[in-house]
């Protein structure tokens, strides 16, 4: 059966882009405000949640503090699974040119 | 200024905050019994409640530092059950959830709550119960007049400490199904 976060929820999806440079909680909700144009601004509960759970399934670990934060990156998991996800989504758009 | 309420429903507590807030106060105090510290205050602030039961410390740290550098402050919650209450001034981001997913996961939070403690409450009834005969009160009933009337009285607040666990137990009951219905409402928006 396919995993349980899979396919990557939008919020899921922006924070595993966001962490392939490492940041701490906060600077990841800048960070997508700006990768997403102010489309996605996460709250504080989605947010931690997420992290708590990516951490968790080990797609994402803690690579050091900056003051009291601590401070994530993407692990060789996590990056696996955008590579997947970015092939489903390549599909899917060639199945959208396609049909014009 | 203090308020004494019980709540057994979450979103109807935080929504009762939100109210006094509105009328221009904002929450210094929640204690475990349900008094309400508030002060006076020019600033708009709105109040949202989560629940997270017994973190361990590094991820309580983690869970208050993310929510405060969003701008909430840690309003101290009760020491029982793990409903964390956080308020801030009023600005463009409100909410503590914002997308269906962790808003999902919120509610099911506290439907394991409610679950657990409706449990508890049900196995402290059954406690209580299982011996019938302390509830008869055999000598009240055979009393007469005045006597009768004083000795119900008296009677009463006993019975109603004896009820208290199965009361209990249902508004739990009542507040994992209201639990359930916003989780449901919430799964086919």
């Amino acid at each position: 059966m396919k995993h349980k976060l899979l396919p990557l929820s939008e919020t899921m999806h922006y924070i595993l882009l966001a962490l392939r440079e490492p940041f701490h909680g906060y600077a990841v909700m800048q960070e997508i405000e700006e990768m997403s144009n102010g489309s996605v601004i996460l709250a504080a509960g989605t947010l931690y949640g997420a992290i708590e759970n990516l951490n968790k399934h080990g797609w994402i670990e803690v690579v050091g503090n900056s003051g009291r934060r601590k401070v994530y990156k993407i692990t060789a998991e996590g990056s696996t699974v955008l590579k997947l996800e970015q092939q489903r989504l390549l599909h899917i758009l060639s199945l959208y040119e396609g049909s014009e | 200024m203090k308020k004494v309420k019980w709540f057994f429903n979450i979103e109807k507590e935080e929504q009762w905050l939100n109210e006094q807030l509105q009328k221009g106060f904002h929450c210094t105090g929640v204690s475990g019994f349900g008094i309400y510290t508030f002060d006076k205050t020019e600033k708009q602030y709105v109040m949202r409640l989560d629940y997270q039961d017994n973190l361990p410390k590094d991820k309580l740290q983690e869970y208050k530092g993310i929510y405060e550098d969003f701008g909430w402050n840690y309003v101290k919650g009760s020491w029982l059950s793990g409903i964390r209450y956080w308020q801030k001034e009023e600005g463009i981001q409100n909410e503590i959830f914002s997308d269906r997913e962790s808003k999902g996961k919120y509610y099911k939070r506290l439907m394991g709550y409610s679950f657990w403690m409706g449990m508890l409450c049900f196995a402290l009834s059954y406690m209580v119960y299982k011996d019938l005969s302390g509830f008869y009160h055999d000598g009240l009933w055979n009393m007469e007049g005045a006597l009768f009337w004083y000795a119900l009285l008296f009677e009463t607040p006993f019975v109603l400490v004896k009820l208290s666990p199965v009361m209990l137990a249902i508004l739990f009951a009542s507040s994992f199904y209201s639990g359930y219905r916003n989780y449901s409402v919430l799964a086919e928006k």
